[in-house]
Formats: structure tokens, sequence, C-alpha cells
């Protein structure tokens, strides 16, 4: 996926600009940076949920306005932040629902084997028949996730996944981003919040700072002490931690 | 909750699921009972001309009732899909109210002798097409400029309301007495005083909105997810919106222009069907609220005939009823 000279303006201020990156496949790449960086907006242009003012975004070669939407969803999965559902709907059904651009809403044998196997995978097996609102955020979390792996797209995009999960479930759905790569494959990008778990659990790190890129490289190219006080403007501690430079700030 | 009471949950969530069919073909039961005696009640077959009379007066009002209860039962559904929240109505956002004032508008500016007030169907046919476009730009302009945010869409739909109220009310003060007298005949549609000459034109109007939108009726489930779900699994979430509401204000304008406002049917029906049916699949839901509106209305127009003899007119009923689960619904939704 190419990322050339993306613009998005609000109000005359530009939130995103002239951002041009490549995001390596089968890898996992973390977004961050400061409130008003500019990373869910970028998010939001390369998932096409708000349209650019400028720039492309390619996709497998072909720019994201030349895809047909049904097409591409089949490439191309994102999650949000805000997944506020009002129907009466089980996790099966949400699950089911991953299977839409494959199947138009007739789901066949295989669709249901999929849908099973994303179950199985998110481990919800027994939760399958209970409804979405009757589950703790972690777990809805999860549902949600199963959805993206039983869409079985090439690229699973992420806004800040972590976001109103304690560290327990946090840390589980980093692991389970983790293995969304290693063990099926996936082009995982997201954006997250905290540092950390950027550093521990993804590829590269892509640092914005008012709607520009700061850094973009590997961990160990983006983490330094130096980086991380010109981007948050605030002394950072590095520790090497199981090979991975871990942040203390305060 | 351990895994054993998890399961337990989970299977009687199964249970309840496997017997929408059921619930179902019960209220379908039900709904025709109401329906064969509401034709049946009273009827003296040795009388024939009384019986042709009673049939005569009865058969319309049947069919309006029953095209009413699907039109508006449908329309909520889909409204309140559209929306992603189960309390709003389009008769509570003013789309009746602004249905009016348009049906008023066009007698005013057009003279109750032209052809456009005469012609039963040719009047009906310029309310839609007006109805049509004024209220999917309102409301879809409404929709985008609030960011699909609840509290202010009902706090505008209500304004709106009233708004179009006074101008409806300002034209008819204004207009001729001759035009005023004549408007009224039709603008004060009720159970009681149905406007029958457009029943052929209704159903045709409800059975192309189906045919044209089809497609986006099929993807009713997928918006239910709401708009960022919906365009990550591949819906054209905008011009879909736009069709959907354009059936609604349609649907809402047909069952208007046959019985009048009857501001809280929509979100009663659409509301039980969704208590009693526990789903998503808007196949299953929009059956639903039909068939509840069907009870509702023709249980409420017998009440109305044998029981209080035409002293209160059902929709007051509704209104009333309608408030009270109104204000019910509200406060449940806060917990």
């Amino acid at each position: 996926m190419r990322i050339r000279n993306l613009l998005k303006q609000y109000g005359g201020k530009k939130v995103v600009d002239d951002v041009s990156f490549e995001i390596h496949k089968g890898k996992v790449t973390s977004l961050i940076g400061p409130n008003g960086a500019g990373k869910s907006t970028i998010m939001s242009m390369i998932s096409r949920l708000i349209a650019a003012d400028a720039g492309a975004i390619e996709v497998e070669g072909k720019s994201l306005k030349d895809w047909q939407s049904r097409e591409l969803s089949k490439h191309l999965a994102i999650l949000t932040q805000s997944n506020n559902i009002q129907m009466k709907l089980t996790v099966r059904e949400l699950i089911a629902f991953g299977r839409f651009p494959h199947s138009c809403g007739r789901n066949t044998k295989e669709d249901e084997e999929r849908i099973d196997r994303a179950i199985a995978y998110m481990e919800l097996e027994e939760f399958q028949d209970c409804f979405i609102d009757e589950l703790s955020g972690g777990q809805r979390q999860r549902a949600f996730i199963a959805m993206v792996i039983a869409q079985d797209t090439e690229y699973v995009l992420l806004d800040e996944p972590t976001n109103n999960l304690d560290i327990y479930y946090a840390t589980n759905m980093m692991k389970i981003l983790r293995r969304l790569c290693d063990e099926l494959g996936k082009t995982v990008i997201l954006v997250l919040h905290e540092i950390n778990y950027a550093a521990f659990y993804s590829d590269y790190i892509c640092a914005f700072k008012n709607g520009q890129i700061a850094k973009y490289g590997t961990v160990h190219e983006v983490i330094t002490k130096e980086n991380l006080a010109e981007i948050y403007r605030v002394d950072f501690e590095i520790m090497e931690i199981e090979g991975r430079p871990l942040s203390i700030y305060y | 909750m351990s895994s054993e009471t998890v399961n337990l949950v989970a299977t009687m969530k199964r249970a309840d699921r496997r017997n929408n069919t059921q619930k179902l073909v019960i209220m379908s039961v039900l709904a025709l009972l109401a329906a064969a005696l509401y034709m049946l009640i009273d009827l003296d077959f040795s009388n024939t001309r009384f019986l042709r009379f009673a049939l005569k007066l009865r058969t319309p009002k049947l069919i309006v009732m029953m095209i009413t209860s699907f039109a508006i039962g449908g329309a909520s559904i889909v409204f309140q899909s559209i929306i992603n929240n189960n309390v709003v109505t389009p008769c509570l956002l003013g789309m009746n109210s602004l249905y009016t004032a348009i049906h008023t508008a066009v007698v005013f500016f057009a003279g109750a002798g032209s052809v456009l007030a005469i012609n039963a169907n040719l009047s009906f046919a310029v309310d839609l097409i007006l109805m049509g476009i004024v209220a999917t730009t309102i409301y879809s302009y409404l929709f985008k400029k609030t960011n699909h945010n609840i509290l202010y869409v009902l706090l505008i739909g209500t304004v709106l309301t009233s708004f179009f109220g006074s101008i409806q009310s300002t034209m008819t003060r204004v207009m001729d007495p001759n035009d005023y007298d004549a408007l009224l005949a039709t603008l004060v549609a009720s159970f009681n005083n149905i406007n029958s000459e457009i029943i052929v034109s209704s159903l045709i109007t409800l059975v192309l909105i189906i045919i044209v939108l089809r497609k986006e009726i099929m993807l009713l489930d997928v918006l239910t997810l709401g708009k960022n779900q919906a365009i990550n699994l591949g819906v054209d979430y905008d011009k879909c919106i736009r069709k959907l509401l354009l059936g609604v204000t349609l649907c809402i304008a047909v069952a208007t222009a046959m019985v009048g406002p009857i501001s809280f049917l929509g979100l009663i029906v659409a509301n039980l069907s969704r208590q009693l049916l526990k789903t998503y699949r808007h196949s299953q839901l929009v059956l639903g609220a039909g068939l509840f509106g069907m009870i509702i209305l023709i249980g409420g127009q017998m009440l109305v005939e044998r029981v209080f003899v035409y002293s209160i007119p059902v929709s007051v009923f509704i209104t009333v009823g309608g408030g009270i689960y109104f204000l019910y619904l509200l406060l449940a939704n806060k917990k």
C-alpha cells in the first residue's frame, strides 16, 4: 500500500499535510503521535471512511478511487473505535457479517466454515449465541476482531484498538494482532496511543506531528530518546527489554 | 459468568430465535382474525341491501388500515435503522406535518378550483413528488450537518414539526374561505373519514417503492452496523441512505394522505416489533411492525365504532398510549 501526498483540511486548517509513505506488506505498522497529529484522519482516509482533499492511496497498485467499494472490502478491513450497535445481534451473527462482501448476505457452507474458524481463533465458542450488548468491552472487541478475520482481507486496519480496554485486555489485543500478522500473514496497520505497545508489538512505526510524518522506520530507528522528545516534547528514558526499546516518561 | 450459565443463556437465546417464525405466524393469525371480525361483526346476512351497504363502508376502511399499517411500520423500522436509534420515528421529526404543509401549499397556490385540487389522484401525485424532493433534501441535510447526532436531530425535528405546522396554519388563515372549505375535506382525513379515492394509487406507489429500492432493502441489515462498518463491508453508504430516506418519506406521505397524521403509531409498532422479535433481520422486523399496526388499528377502530360509538377517534388512543410508551422507552433506554 502506497500513500502519496495526502492532504486533508478542516476549515482551512491542514490536519494532514502532504503525507507520503509506503506500508510494508505482511508486517505490523503502528501510527503514533500526540493528539491532533492527524494519525486517525490518515487512517480514515486509507480506509475510505472519509475522502482525501488531495493525494492518492494505492492498494495493490490501484488507486482507492478506482476500486469498487464491494471489491475493496475483500482486500481491506477497518475497525474503528466507536462500534455502537443498537440492534439485538448475537456474536455469531456479527461475525457472519464479515462474510458479507463475499456472499452478499447469502452465506454458503464455506462461509459458515470460515465463520466457525474465526470464532475458534478468537476463542469465542461459548459466547457465540450471546447478544453483543451483554458482553464486556474486551469480549466485544474480540468479537469485532473475529468479524475482521471472517472478512478475510489482506489488510487489517485498526483505529486505537486498545482504547477503553484495561491492561489485561489491551495486552491480549496486541498479542492477537501480532498473531494475525505472524500466523495469518496479514498486513496490520494500527493507530496507537501507547508508545510501548507500538514498540513491543510492531515491526514499523510511523510517528506523526502536526499533520506530517516526523519519523518513519523500524521500531529501533524511531523509538529513540531524541526522536520521542522531539515528537512529544517530554523527556524520555529508553530501556531495552527483550530486544525492544521501551520508553519511560514522567 | 461461568461457562455453564453462558451455555444456558445461549440455549435460551437460540430457542427464543427459533420461535420468531412461530411468533410471526401467531401475529398474522391475530391480525387476520381482527380483519375478519371487523368485516363480519353485526352483519345481517338476511338483508342483502344492508349487507352490501355495510361491506361498501367497511372494505375500503379495512384496506386503508392494512396499507397504513405496513407503510408506517415499514417506514419507521427503516428510518430507525438509517439513523441507528430506536426511539425516533419519521413522524416525531415532523414528516407528516411537512406533508400536510405541502398539501395545503398546493391548494393555496393552485386554488381549489384547479385540476390539482379537484382530481384526488393528480393532487396526490403532485404531493408525493414535492414531498419526495423537499423531505429528502431537508432530512439528509439535517443528518449530514448534525453528523447523525440523535439529540440534535430530535431537537431540530421537534422545531421543524412546529415550523411546518405554523406555515400550514398561516396559509389556511390567509386562504380564500372557499379554498379552505375544499381543502378541509382532504386535510382532516382520519380513520372515520378516510381518503378512499387514492387507494389504488397508494398501493401502486408502495409496490413501486419496494421494486425500486429492492437492492437497498437487502442492505438494511448491514446498515444497522453503523456507517463505518457498512462502508467497511462495501456499502455505498451515502447513496444508499438517500434512496432509503426517499422511500421512507413517500411511505409516510401515502399514510398521511389516506388517514391523516397519527404521530405515535410508528413508534409503537416499530418498538413492539423490535422487543418481541429481538432480531436484526429487517424482513422479520418490518413484517412484525406491519402486523402490530394491523392489530392495533383494526382492534382500535372496532373499539371506537362498537364501544365508544365514534365519540373518540382511534388516533386519540394511539396518541395517549404512544406518548406513555415513548416516555417509557426514553427512561428504559437511559439505564
